[in-house]
């Protein structure tokens, strides 16, 4: 197992009180394996992505859990072994705006090459660039030019590129489609499965777009209010899933072979003072008794598929 | 002289667009100072009680398209014709605050668009009150209710509201003045899933309840073909293909259409190890001369890269802009 979190809680220390962002979270990703993390905004994912970059924004805090990258707990490090041994050079973040990532001022070759020698990159800086940008189909000659010279999907992958400078284990995408075009988010979802199959890097996609998460994941965590709901292979999650929330997020979402949309009535709980029991409980249509006193428990099927839901 | 409709026209019509141009100028103080084409020539007509869907890329003119049609861009050349209380006024000679009576804009991102500190009922009230208008009460919960926001959230501040509710109240706002013509650009782009039914749901209410006409800009094809009667593609600033929403999907001519509905995703998880073959370039070039997608284009013809082609009724009601029909 390349990454495991356990019992990860990530909560923000806000004037309003506790938010309890991420609440118990278990997560694992395989070498080489596309991991898909779905949920509505305000559900959690990106903060795990944070998490797992250790870099969680003030005023938020991780509290407890544990993060083991290789068997190694990242969370025990202290800051420097892991800006130095981890942060870019085995686990690389690509963000929704990364496109407006770069500085203005300099060249986006000249940004990647600080990148690379930052980190001590040995061999020769430029030739690397090259490689870079091949790999992720850009013309190496736009690494010359600043970057409102680019377009929007080009600066994305220019940005997909200097993440991988170093050579990653674990790339974590959040959102990096979500500001494209169709078209362009296309190239980069290929571009993405190239990676996997060239590099066997594994990659935490993050994303609130299903029908984008179903052709790329291997796995899928469905997340809900900062717990994980349900999490089980893509064949399971979008042929015949198990949990009322996923049911419904899979039924709102428009595909073209829809003729209607259905939503999910209500909205997401205040994560300052979560709900007894399921947090899904306020929106539920199948809620009982049981799921506003007690919170259900992971509950494993022969098919791989892991549920939180009182209805099995 | 009689003026030839434009192409997909019945004489019902609420919103004509006639030959339409916007240029943008770029640069010019330390850089080389460029025009650009963000509406090239664009015709079309919004029927009465029509939701017209208009797609395509970042850059196809969509937004630019439907602030002209309600007088917010002045154009660089051509008319818009709005047909309001039995005549037809042109939308750039006459002033906003006229037009206001019947055009409102729904904007993308509910979270700028309305004072966060004002409350709900004078977010409803100042546009009603800016018109002098009687019975502000009964319009305001006439409105409130069409949008499926409860009466009490009135007292509220709009910061209390949670992002799909504030997208109802910016509906609200657009509704609540009784306009003819409403255009929501992207109104669904920044919720969730779990919203966005709901607030096309609105929309095809306020168009049954209230008569509006709406134009809705959206990258969402899907989104289009749930809400929409037509569809028009745009691409460069050019209309490519317009025609029933069902039509445009099941259908499609232009091959930018084509690649568009390719490359939207599908529930199916059979493909997560397959790459997709990409046929066009995911970057968009414009051409000195000829089609405007010709650049990009698997079929492109060496016609194509000469002449631009004109729009076309290939089936009826049925346009398409292209050499291959």
């Amino acid at each position: 197992m390349l990454l495991e979190v356990k019992n990860l809680k990530i909560y923000f220390y806000t004037k309003r009180g506790v938010v309890r962002a991420v609440d118990g979270v278990n997560l694992n990703v395989d070498k080489g394996e596309i991991v898909g993390l779905a949920g509505e905004s305000g559900s959690g994912k990106s903060t795990i992505g944070y998490g797992i970059m250790r870099l969680v924004p003030f005023p938020g805090k991780i509290v407890d859990g544990q993060i083991l990258f290789e068997g190694e707990d990242i969370l025990k490090l202290d800051e420097n072994t892991f800006r130095k041994n981890y942060r870019w050079k085995k686990i690389a973040m690509v963000f929704q705006g990364s496109m407006s990532g770069f500085t203005p001022v300099f060249k986006i070759k000249d940004q990647i090459i600080e990148v690379l020698k930052i980190h001590g990159w040995e061999g020769d800086y430029e030739k690397r660039v090259e490689e870079l940008f091949k790999m992720v189909n850009l013309d190496p000659m736009l690494a010359n030019k600043y970057p409102h010279e680019l377009s929007g999907g080009q600066k994305q992958r220019a940005f997909i590129a200097m993440a991988l400078a170093l050579n990653p284990d674990l790339l974590i995408a959040d959102e990096p489609t979500t500001a494209l075009d169709v078209i362009v988010q296309e190239y980069i979802v290929n571009l993405f499965k190239k990676l996997r199959k060239e590099l066997g890097i594994s990659i935490i996609f993050i994303t609130h777009d299903l029908a984008l998460l179903s052709e790329i994941s291997d796995r899928v965590y469905v997340m809900y209010a900062g717990k994980i709901m349900e999490s089980g292979p893509s064949e399971v999650i979008f042929k015949k899933p198990r949990h009322p929330y996923t049911q419904a997020l899979i039924e709102s979402i428009a595909t073209l072979d829809k003729n209607e949309i259905k939503g999910i009535p209500g909205s997401m709980p205040d994560l300052s003072k979560p709900p007894l029991g399921c947090r899904f409980n306020t929106r539920c249509p199948f809620a009982k008794d049981i799921c506003f006193k007690e919170e259900p428990k992971m509950k494993e099927f022969s098919d791989g598929d892991e549920v939180a839901c009182w209805l099995y | 002289m009689v003026m030839k409709l434009p192409a997909g026209s019945t004489e019902d019509y609420i919103v004509k667009v006639e030959n339409l141009h916007v240029y943008f100028t770029k640069g010019g103080m330390f850089s080389k100072k460029t025009v650009i084409k963000a509406l090239d020539g664009v015709s079309l007509t919004i029927r009465n009680r029509e939701i017209l869907g208009v797609v395509g890329e970042s850059g196809s003119g969509k937004t630019t398209l439907g602030r002209t049609t309600i007088g917010l861009q002045k154009p660089t050349s051509g008319n818009v014709y709005l047909r309001v209380d039995g005549r037809e006024i042109n939308v750039a000679k006459t002033p906003l605050k006229k037009l206001g009576r019947y055009v409102q804009m729904i904007y993308q991102d509910p979270y700028s668009s309305i004072d966060p500190i004002m409350r709900v009922y004078d977010v409803l009230a100042m546009p009603l009150k800016y018109r002098k208008e009687t019975d502000i009460d009964a319009k305001i919960e006439e409105a409130m209710r069409l949008v499926n926001l409860p009466l009490e959230l009135l007292e509220n501040r709009v910061y209390q509201l949670s992002g799909g509710q504030r997208q109802r109240l910016s509906i609200a706002r657009a509704i609540v003045v009784n306009p003819r013509y409403v255009v929501a650009d992207e109104p669904t782009t920044m919720l969730d899933a779990s919203l966005k039914g709901e607030i096309l749901k609105i929309i095809k209410d306020a168009r049954e309840v209230k008569n509006i006409s709406f134009m809705l800009i959206t990258h969402e094809l899907p989104i289009a073909k749930i809400i929409s009667d037509r569809i028009a593609v745009l691409y460069l600033g050019k209309l490519v293909e317009l025609g029933r929403a069902d039509e445009i999907i099941r259908n499609p001519l232009h091959p930018y259409t084509q690649a568009l509905i390719d490359a939207y995703p599908t529930i199916n998880p059979e493909l997560k190890d397959k790459i997709k073959e990409m046929k066009i370039k995911p970057d968009i070039i414009r051409p000195e001369r000829g089609c405007v997608f010709a650049p990009r284009c698997p079929f492109a013809m060496p016609k194509c890269k000469e002449e631009e082609p004109q729009l076309k009724e290939v089936s009826q009601g049925h346009y398409v802009a292209c050499w291959l029909y």
